[in-house]
């Protein structure tokens, strides 16, 4: 059984991903959660959980951050909020919220981000209470291939949306722009890019919000022509990020894996969809944003 | 009066060959960190086979010193294999503890090398009393603290936690969290986790948006802007404030650099060691010396600041536009022996000079002083006006009684 987990950026949104086709949120709030598209307050997450549940459908709730004193000291308040109206796992990176975690019941999954590379650190968590894990973007396939025979819990793997390489505490924008007295806006919504030295046609996302500063790939992931793969390989979590692929453009692209899913459970998948479901959501992802698979195919040697 | 019982914090030195682990314990460190042939984050550092690491224990077991190995790459699939022998092999060397973030090798090395202490590398993050409890309850007996955790944050994890904290004092930082960053993997297919880092932080970049999706519009040439976009940071230095670190209960004070020069691990050692020996001695009379700064400075390879400590760093701790002048030092030579009865010193040249350089010679416990080389002779006994072979051995008068091992360092013209 196939699961597909999405982020949403508004309850109408969420509506109409539970209709595409998808079967799991995945939602939270800026203060605990990282990177995500919406900060949804106290009384959304709970509607979204009840719209869910009463439709069969999960909820993920992102408390993933990298959490100092003074954000740690709100933890215990939002875990219990969450125990209350229960979403079906909460996401989870820092060693001391899962810590904190063994006094409630909520079930987590870890998502420390880069540092998902092994199946032993899986098993380990496990060990701790994780009752899943997301894979590094990192991973390549064919260690993935490996990796999969050694964890007894679902391994999700990011099948389209951006990557984020790189997260600091430094606010690095609003320093240079202090420095060149430029004044700019420095989130999200102000849609910066950075490009590598002497290849101006690459483009790095990169914004600041109260987590820091956080870059993503070149490109974005989409890994639709892999999925059959995928699932044949024992990855059968998948999750779309819409962070940068807004609105009903996102839903769209929601309503493509979830088709893709369907076919590949049925045995319907082939070739050719897999072309079309390709250009269908080059049609929908965001112009000026590219996509590409990321280190799915990449030889593991040829990363030193 | 009440005596005040300060606990006194090791200073731990980083040494990426046998040479700078001798050094970095004759200059005052107390504990040294070296990296092994295998599962750490520094491939291109010298690192220690069993028989060197053996040869270090034992040098450092005779000044009661400590080493540690750092063991902190984050595995991709089969590359804990071996590691369990690894950890055993440490522990029966004498190895004091690893340094590890991975929790499939902490968990390895748990199992495999009991007795063998591990300390939570900082590569995890931690910046959280909550994060130190769990790992002290899987058995670790010390966490290096996220160089992002302020001093503020530092002494109420202290205040929550009995597990011992080791916080870097000196060095340069990892821009991001450290573990948190793969531009490295992206950009230069090098793993920043598994000892590859390119240090992509450091380059320079141009920054932009696209209106419409499409035109490129650069924010780094845009009208008087001409500054390229840049993480880079200047490094940290924490001279100033050692009672704050040790009044907050800091268990072992890092200084980065596994990679650096023994000049320099002489150096900032010998810096520190002589800033804590102060410290705990006479606390109320502590001054924080101006020529400990000094000394510091003269192996910056960058402008120095506080980190995190005391306020997240703002544009003036990144390197933006012309940066301010760091005189720089060479390290010329060190000492291989002394003559009282001459004042003659044998020299072996570690680096180009001649008759006439003014020259500075330092050696641990903070001894100094400064001379012009007045005259030089080869092992032939043959007067010479230059010192330009590499390693060559050379005699000199010096203004100051000298021993082994004192180092010599010339301002660069």
């Amino acid at each position: 059984m196939i699961e597909l987990i999405a982020t949403a950026e508004s309850i109408a949104q969420a509506e109409d991903l539970f209709a595409a086709g998808v079967d799991t949120l995945y939602i939270g709030e800026e203060e605990f959660g990282l990177r995500l598209p919406h900060s949804f307050s106290r009384d959304e997450q709970k509607a979204l959980i009840e719209m869910a549940h009463a439709q069969g459908k999960k909820v993920n709730v992102a408390v993933n951050g990298i959490m100092h004193p003074d954000k740690m000291k709100k933890i215990p308040e939002y875990l219990t909020f969450l125990a209350e109206v229960k979403p079906d796992h909460v996401v989870v990176g820092d060693t001391g919220v899962i810590y904190l975690l063994q006094e409630y019941d909520l079930p987590y999954i870890y998502d420390a981000e880069t540092l998902v590379t092994n199946a032993r650190q899986i098993n380990f968590w496990q060990k701790k209470g994780a009752v899943g894990a997301v894979l590094a973007r990192e991973v390549p396939f064919e260690e993935m291939q490996q990796l999969r025979q050694y964890v007894d819990v679902p391994v999700e793997v990011l099948v389209y949306g951006a990557t984020c390489i790189h997260q600091s505490k430094r606010p690095l924008l609003d320093n240079y722009f202090n420095y060149t007295k430029q004044g700019e806006e420095t989130s999200k919504e102000r849609g910066l890019f950075i490009s590598e030295p002497k290849k101006a046609d690459t483009h790095y996302s990169i914004y600041e919000d109260q987590h820091g500063t956080h870059i993503f790939a070149d490109n974005d992931l989409n890994l639709i022509q892999e999925l059959a793969e995928l699932a044949q390989a024992g990855y059968q979590t998948w999750k779309l990020d819409g962070l940068f692929t807004p609105g009903a453009d996102f839903t769209a692209i929601a309503r493509v894996f979830a088709e893709a899913k369907e076919a590949i459970e049925k045995g319907t998948w082939n070739e050719a969809e897999a072309i079309r479901a390709q250009q269908e959501i080059q049609k929908y992802h965001p112009v000026g944003r590219g996509m590409d698979t990321g280190f799915y195919h990449l030889d593991p040697t040829a990363i030193k | 009066m009440t005596e005040r019982k300060l606990k006194r914090p090791e200073v731990l030195a980083p040494a990426g060959t046998l040479e700078k682990l001798k050094t970095a314990i004759h200059y005052g460190a107390d504990a040294v960190y070296i990296g092994g042939d295998a599962y750490g984050l520094r491939s291109r550092a010298g690192n220690f086979s069993f028989e060197e690491m053996e040869e270090g224990v034992a040098f450092a077991n005779k000044y009661n010193a400590k080493v540690y190995v750092a063991a902190n790459m984050v595995t991709h699939e089969g590359n804990e294999e071996g590691a369990g022998e690894f950890f055993k092999k440490l522990r029966d060397i004498g190895i004091s503890a690893v340094i590890v973030s991975d929790p499939a090798l902490i968990e390895i090395c748990a199992l495999e090398a009991p007795g063998l202490e591990i300390h939570l590398s900082t590569q995890a993050s931690a910046t959280n009393a909550e994060t130190l409890k769990f790992w002290q309850n899987e058995g670790l007996e010390r966490v290096v603290l996220a160089r992002e955790v302020s001093m503020e944050e530092l002494a109420e994890i202290r205040r929550n936690t009995d597990v011992q904290i080791e916080a870097f004092i000196h060095g340069a930082m990892c821009i991001s969290y450290s573990g948190r960053c793969t531009l490295s993997n992206h950009m230069s297919m090098r793993d920043a986790n598994r000892g590859g880092c390119s240090q992509s932080c450091r380059w320079k970049y141009e920054l932009f948006d696209m209106p419409f999706a499409q035109e490129h519009r650069s924010l780094t040439e845009n009208g008087d802007v001409t500054e390229e976009f840049s993480m880079s940071a200047v490094d940290m230095s924490m001279i100033e404030h050692i009672p704050d670190l040790i009044e907050n209960g800091v268990d072992s004070l890092k200084i980065e650099g596994r990679m650096k020069s023994i000049h320099y691990v002489s150096t900032v050692a010998n810096v520190y060691k002589a800033a804590v020996d102060s410290y705990i001695s006479d606390p109320e009379n502590y001054v924080c010396k101006q020529e400990w700064i000094d000394e510091l400075w003269k192996v910056a390879q960058r402008e120095l600041s506080t980190g995190f400590y005391y306020h997240v760093p703002t544009e003036n701790e990144q390197l933006f536009g012309p940066r301010r002048k760091i005189p720089v030092y060479k390290f010329i030579g060190e000492v291989l022996s002394y003559d009282e009865a001459s004042g003659i010193a044998t020299v072996r040249q570690r680096n180009h000079f001649r008759v006439g350089d003014e020259i500075e010679f330092y050696g641990p416990n903070f001894h100094h002083f400064e001379q012009t080389v007045t005259e030089m002779k080869n092992d032939e006994g043959e007067m010479i006006d230059r010192a330009p072979n590499p390693m060559m051995i050379i005699t000199m008068p010096v203004a100051q009684p000298v021993k082994p091992g004192d180092m010599i360092r010339k301002k660069k013209d």
